[in-house]
């Protein structure tokens, strides 16, 4: 007995568009149960899409370049029974990779009102003519061929039964500046493109997804925040002693206490005592949105790119559960299976070099956050105590914060909170 | 001979209705503008040879024939003294003052004329052959807007006087016994209806299986009813195979389902259609591409292959109108002087200047047909319009076709007296996206031709009063 089965796109969170990147079936293909059928993108994630059901593929509805969504009919395939014995399994999202440090988490209901809003402007929902035209008249279609705006692109309009006026363009515009997919830097001289094959050999490689689009974030991070970076050192000679005498007790499997942990307890003890850190500017300007919760993000180099998962309500969770479960999130960046989930709804970010080295460096923002806090590898170094100098392992670190909320000298003290937290962690009690 | 250099920031190749418009529009966004012309006055096959002497004599025969029919309603005339120099001379004051207006415009906007045949040297000049000797012209743009021609068949004893194209048509040279009209198109049929009024005698041989190929037929059968009555014969899916001249006449032989024996003509008019002039000025050595019938092929900015040339009109495709030459010169003009211009235009209507009129525009029933699309239909008889019935005619109808999702109108057409003025409204409601409900909300001046339009419109809301139709 056959019977006729279809794959579609699952739910992949709240994603109005997916793009194909790659199809790995074709007409006949014989796929067996969580087969890859093919590879979708979407602005945060990659993914590889299993197969729902076994059996022949009898058609192919998707084409590499095709934007789909929830529910897209990708395939269908002829099942035979015998093939499906295995219990169909639902179409998981298995592999997840790498999305960006994009500023676009959803935060809590109560901050929704007035975040600020970075969904990029919707495109689909063209209103429906049989002419596959915009409803707009020959003035608006002007209007918009100046703008540079494909008027067919644009959503139901706000005029009578729908029709796009000019101000409907005008606010597709609107939205596109501030949206955060839009390239940043626009109005600003590009750098010209140079023939290096008149210098020599030469390749091209295309940059990911990931990197293009971290790209675009921090370049428009880079035009529209004035930062300012801090730098200083912490003592964390006490507390590195410390560190190893608990990871001493460990027994053989069980996880490791980093450095970091104490830095972000360090941190987080820090932003408690100064609210504006844990903030974020509303996109008019005009008003700091103060989050009630802490959540940090830690800055993870990928074989794909750089990717930010969130540690979430660090104040109520202990050294041990923040380390368990920042291997654990660490892992599933590496191997690219991060749902966007993971990395939405930071509040601050860290950006830790240490286990490579430096002395400093400056760290960009991750806005809409306020701040992020550089670490570099701590050295042993002379320290003069008042009478002779005595060897202490000194910590470098760089705070980068918008200078728009937050002033030089609260980020100086907040970096002296920091550094008192971690050359004393008793205080972390207080 | 003398050879002279002349600078053009845009050239215009032929001042058609098109190139004259490009090279106005140019001038007007501060452009220094040279139009080549061959002919001695502007405005092109149009206004010399083509829409507005025809639409000169048309009026003509409008009167007459619409004297003679007046006599059933109890208003006789005799029979009208038909002075052809006279006739002739009235249709080129027409013209001619159109013409000078041209030249005038011209003058104002001080775009520079050169009268001579243009062709291309290169990608930046063209040389001028005028009646002094040979020119040459550097430009930084140029907008080719150099027409057609009519389509001649090339076994055709084109020699012959009394073998005619549209532009002999139009000179009135005389009126013969026999007229033969070798297709049976817009052209063929307004120079029909023209030769009917004078007096001929009018045979309208086609190849289709209607007149006015591409329109669709309910549009087309009141007319093809009505001269049915006036003309000798209209022989449809059929072929001219030869013209033979004779001293006492043309000898035509057909070909084809409905074809007659061999018959002598006191002329033949062939209007089979136009050729673009595409392959006459020397594109190549521009770089131009140019396809094997002659047009242009150009994008949305009117720009060819070659960009900083580009080509408007009956040159870059079909429909060769004057109206969509226009706009079209505009574009260029207009993206040449650095605005995002774009030919954007959802539809091109076409008229058809017989009587009665057929006009159409947006999708015809025959396309729409062809497509997925669901429609929904109405036809208005004009049978049920006062204002027609009060000219005696009775034979219009008013076409709308509106999608069936959203009521948007995606096309209509119209037949009878003036329907090429009527067009012009569902032009509009296409144009700005209205739905059968906007038209029929629209108040239309009772008692006047304009209201079919929205009698249609209200056959598709089911709010028609003027009509029981049926639910």
């Amino acid at each position: 007995m056959t019977r006729l089965s279809e794959i579609k796109v699952p739910d992949v969170g709240n994603v109005a568009e997916i793009d194909v990147v790659e199809v790995l079936i074709k007409v006949g293909d014989i796929v067996v149960l969580e087969q890859t059928v093919a590879t979708l993108e979407t602005d945060k994630a990659s993914m590889e899409l299993p197969a729902s059901s076994a059996g022949k593929v009898q058609e192919v509805f998707i084409k590499p370049g095709d934007k789909v969504s929830e529910g897209t009919l990708i395939a269908t395939i002829i099942a035979d029974d015998a093939a499906v014995a295995a219990p169909a399994a639902q179409p998981v999202v298995e592999k997840v990779a790498a999305p960006v440090a994009e500023p676009v988490a959803p935060p809590p209901a109560a901050v929704v009102a007035t975040a600020p809003v970075s969904e990029p402007a919707k495109l689909p929902d063209t209103p429906k003519s049989a002419l596959g035209k915009a409803h707009a008249s020959p003035s608006v279609r002007l209007f918009a061929r100046e703008l540079g705006v494909d008027i067919n692109t644009l959503s139901n309009g706000s005029g009578r039964k729908g029709r796009l006026l000019k101000e409907d363009v005008k606010n597709f515009i609107k939205n596109a500046m501030s949206n955060p997919q839009t390239k940043a830097g626009a109005g600003i001289p590009s750098i010209p493109s140079v023939d290096f094959s008149v210098f020599g050999e030469a390749e091209v490689l295309k940059l990911s997804k990931i990197k293009r689009l971290t790209g675009q974030n921090l370049s428009r991070v880079w035009l529209n925040l004035p930062m300012v970076t801090y730098h200083d050192e912490a003592d964390i000679t006490d507390m590195e002693a410390f560190r190893n005498s608990l990871n001493a007790e460990k027994v053989k499997g069980e996880i490791k206490i980093t450095g970091l942990m104490f830095i972000i307890k360090a941190l987080v003890a820090a932003m408690q005592q100064f609210p504006s850190f844990n903030a974020s500017l509303s996109s008019d300007g005009e008003s700091l949105i103060l989050k009630k919760y802490i959540n940090v993000g830690i800055a993870v180099d990928t074989p794909n790119g750089l990717v930010v998962p969130v540690l979430r309500n660090v104040n109520n969770k202990s050294i041990n559960e923040l380390a368990a479960e920042l291997a654990e999130k660490s892992e599933k960046a590496r191997l690219g299976k991060l749902m966007p989930g993971d990395m939405q709804g930071g509040c601050i970010t860290i950006s830790s070099l240490g286990g490579i080295g430096g002395t400093a460096f400056t760290p960009i923002v991750n806005a809409p956050e306020v701040a992020i806090l550089g670490v570099t590898r701590a050295k042993m170094q002379p320290v003069w105590n008042g009478s002779e100098f005595v060897p202490r392992l000194m910590l470098p670190l760089d705070l980068t914060y918008d200078h728009r909320v937050i002033d030089g000298a609260e980020g100086a003290r907040f970096m002296a909170v920091i550094k008192q937290n971690l050359s004393d962690i008793r205080r972390l009690l207080l | 001979m003398s050879e002279q250099v002349q600078h053009a920031e845009v050239l215009v190749l032929g001042g058609g209705p098109g190139g004259y418009s490009a090279a106005f529009r140019a001038a007007d966004l501060g452009k220094q503008v040279v139009l080549v012309e061959r002919y001695p006055v502007l405005g092109g096959v149009c206004l010399n040879v083509g829409c507005i002497p025809s639409k000169t004599l048309l009026h003509l025969a409008h009167i007459i024939h619409e004297a003679d029919e007046l006599a059933e309603y109890g208003v006789g005339f005799t029979k009208p003294n038909l002075e052809l120099d006279k006739m002739r001379a009235w249709k080129q004051t027409v013209s001619k003052s159109l013409n000078d207006g041209l030249a005038g415009l011209a003058k104002q906007r001080k775009v520079t004329v050169v009268q001579g045949v243009g062709q291309f040297s290169s990608a930046n000049t063209i040389t001028v052959q005028t009646e002094s000797g040979s020119s040459t012209i550097q430009f930084d743009n140029a907008i080719i807007a150099a027409g057609s021609q009519p389509t001649k068949i090339p076994t055709f004893p084109y020699g012959d006087p009394r073998l005619w194209d549209s532009t002999d048509a139009l000179d009135l040279k005389e009126i013969p016994k026999k007229l033969l009209i070798v297709g049976g198109g817009i052209i063929g049929l307004e120079m029909a209806t023209v030769y009917h009024a004078l007096g001929s005698e009018i045979s309208v041989v086609e190849l289709m299986d209607q007149i006015i190929p591409g329109c669709d037929k309910d549009l087309v059968t009141p007319l093809a009813r009505r001269i049915k009555k006036q003309y000798k014969n209209i022989w449809l899916e059929t072929k001219v195979t030869s013209i033979e001249a004779k001293t006492e006449g043309l000898q035509v032989s057909f070909e084809g389902k409905n074809a007659p024996e061999s018959e002598l003509f006191d002329a033949v008019l062939v209007a089979v259609g136009r050729r673009p002039n595409g392959l006459k000025i020397s594109a190549e050595l521009a770089g131009i591409t140019v396809n094997e019938q002659g047009f242009i092929p150009v994008d949305k900015q009117q720009r060819t292959n070659v960009p900083n040339i580009f080509a408007i009109g009956d040159i870059v495709g079909n429909p060769m109108l004057a109206h969509k030459a226009v706009h079209e010169g505009k574009v260029a003009a207009e993206v040449i002087s650095g605005h995002k211009a774009g030919f954007d235009a959802l539809t091109i209507p076409s008229v058809a200047y017989t009587d009665p009129e057929i006009a159409w525009m947006g999708l015809t029933e025959n396309q729409a047909k062809l497509t997925n699309i669901e429609y929904d239909k109405a036809v208005f008889p004009w049978a049920a319009s006062g204002r027609s019935l009060s000219m005696g005619r009775k034979e219009g109808l008013t076409k709308i076709l509106c999608e069936k999702e959203t009521g948007r109108i995606l096309g209509a057409g119209m037949v009878g007296p003036n329907a090429g003025e009527l067009i012009a409204e569902a032009v509009l409601a296409l144009e700005m996206g209205s739905d059968a409900e906007d038209i029929s909300l629209t108040i239309h001046p009772h008692p006047t031709l304009s209201e079919t339009f929205a009698f249609a419109a209200e056959m598709i809301t089911g709010t028609i009063t003027d009509l029981y139709v049926k639910k």
